[in-house]
């Protein structure tokens, strides 16, 4: 139970400074999603039904609060943690977050992310909607992929030390 | 049952929370109305429409069936319409071949229809919806797309009885249109027949009857058959010669009654000469 409190908490703090810090990082337009990172980090530590679960609430509380296009993050962030959650695996958690393995579940979440995400968002908009989307989509998962390395090193001590408990 | 179900789903409980959610978002995403969401309607409703025509061929049984329903009852009302029409065709044949009549004939004509008919006796009858107050009389005679008819014997104020050719009473003067040979023509309950017609006369099967100059019941000149056969009569002085009527009594529908008055002075004349020979 407690864990989930945490993880309410810490999605909600993610929320915060995604809507408010990260557009700061902004390079080209493109950002960086710490609530994405967050979801991967779920999934490699929980399981595909749970990074499934989070991916959809954390999609749909930044809709709420973007309201840009209500119903779209919450798909594009729930299909991210069921591929996320294909990586998990017990016995190779702590490999798998304190290596250069989450960053590429990372940049793979992230670009099947935004590949939906852009796919549907430039819909009607976006001439050469192809193009863009790839274009689009590879520039923010890796900015994405980049970002998760902080967070990396974070999460396999944070790992660390619940394993020693 | 459901403990199955349950098992599956527990099973595979990824796919389905999976599945749940993403029905979940598309629903949120289908409530926006934004320009994104209409051209993915748009997108869909033309998917749909190309997936749907590829897959016209697939039998649909229900629509089959409200189709065939639907066909059943078409069929019928529409044969209902065609034997309306074929009939309406008829008519219209019918009506045309008498205006022919019409067209041609010098006196003034009634149209009648044909509402009764007596085929079966001695003497033969037809039964027409024009009376008294339609100008018809007695002894006027009745034409029909074929020919002649016969003669009215009776009438009263809406309706007449036709006394027609295959009529034991029934009697017309008639000519041989091409060898101009006069006869009397009869029925003698069996065929219809040109008497009197002497044996060294040239008749022969083919030739036209009409209504000789000589009657003064009906006017000259109207067609009543073709001579059908000819034969010598062993210790007679005429020939047998057959006629076949230009109407068919048992397809008739409508006629027309000719007003014809025979001539006053020509009557009187012959009835004074008759009475004369008489005393």
């Amino acid at each position: 139970m407690e864990h989930y409190v945490r993880s309410v908490f810490a999605i909600l703090v993610l929320l915060l400074l995604q809507t408010t810090f990260v557009p700061f990082l902004s390079i080209g337009g493109f950002l960086p999603d710490v609530l994405l990172i967050w979801v991967v980090y779920i999934a490699v530590t929980r399981g595909q039904l749970e990074a499934t679960i989070t991916g959809f609430a954390v999609g749909l509380l930044q809709d709420a609060v973007t309201s840009q296009f209500f119903g779209l993050s919450a798909l594009t962030k729930t299909l991210a943690g069921f591929v996320a959650g294909y990586f998990f695996n017990d016995n190779l958690t702590e490999q798998t977050l304190g290596s250069y393995r989450f960053l590429l579940v990372t940049f793979l979440s992230s670009f099947v992310h935004n590949i939906l995400y852009y796919g549907i968002f430039l819909q009607g908009i976006q001439d050469a909607l192809l193009t863009t989307m790839v274009e689009f989509s590879i520039a923010a998962s890796l900015y994405t992929a980049l970002m998760g390395v902080f967070p990396m090193f974070t999460f396999v001590r944070k790992y660390r030390f619940s394993q020693s408990l | 049952m459901f403990k199955r179900i349950y098992n599956f789903v527990l099973l595979f409980k990824e796919y389905a929370v999976f599945s749940l959610l993403l029905v979940v978002s598309l629903v949120l995403m289908a409530l926006n109305d934004n320009t994104q969401i209409r051209h993915v309607r748009g997108v869909a409703t033309v998917a749909f429409g190309i997936a749907q025509n590829q897959l016209a061929f697939v039998p649909r049984y229900f629509s089959l069936r409200r189709e065939n329903d639907l066909l059943r009852r078409t069929n019928v009302d529409l044969a209902d319409e065609a034997s309306q029409l074929r009939e309406a065709k008829l008519e219209n044949d019918r009506l045309r071949r008498l205006l022919g009549v019409k067209e041609t004939s010098r006196y003034p004509l009634v149209a009648a229809k044909v509402v009764g008919k007596n085929l079966t006796l001695l003497r033969n009858t037809l039964t027409l919806n024009a009376g008294k107050l339609d100008g018809v009389m007695p002894r006027m005679p009745v034409v029909g797309d074929g020919g002649l008819v016969g003669v009215v014997s009776n009438v009263s104020d809406h309706y007449s009885v036709v006394r027609i050719l295959y009529n034991a009473d029934f009697r017309a003067s008639a000519k041989n249109q091409r060898a101009r040979v006069d006869g009397i023509l009869a029925w003698d309950g069996d065929d219809l027949l040109l008497t009197n017609v002497a044996k060294n006369l040239d008749v022969v099967v083919g030739d036209t009857l009409v209504t000789s100059d000589y009657s003064s019941t009906y006017p000259p000149n109207i067609r009543i058959g073709t001579v059908s056969g000819v034969a010598e009569q062993q210790g007679s002085l005429f020939k047998r010669v057959l006629v076949l009527p230009g109407v068919d009594f048992v397809k008739l529908e409508e006629v027309f009654i000719v007003s014809f008055v025979p001539d006053s002075e020509r009557m009187d004349l012959e009835q004074s000469l008759q009475q004369k020979s008489r005393r």
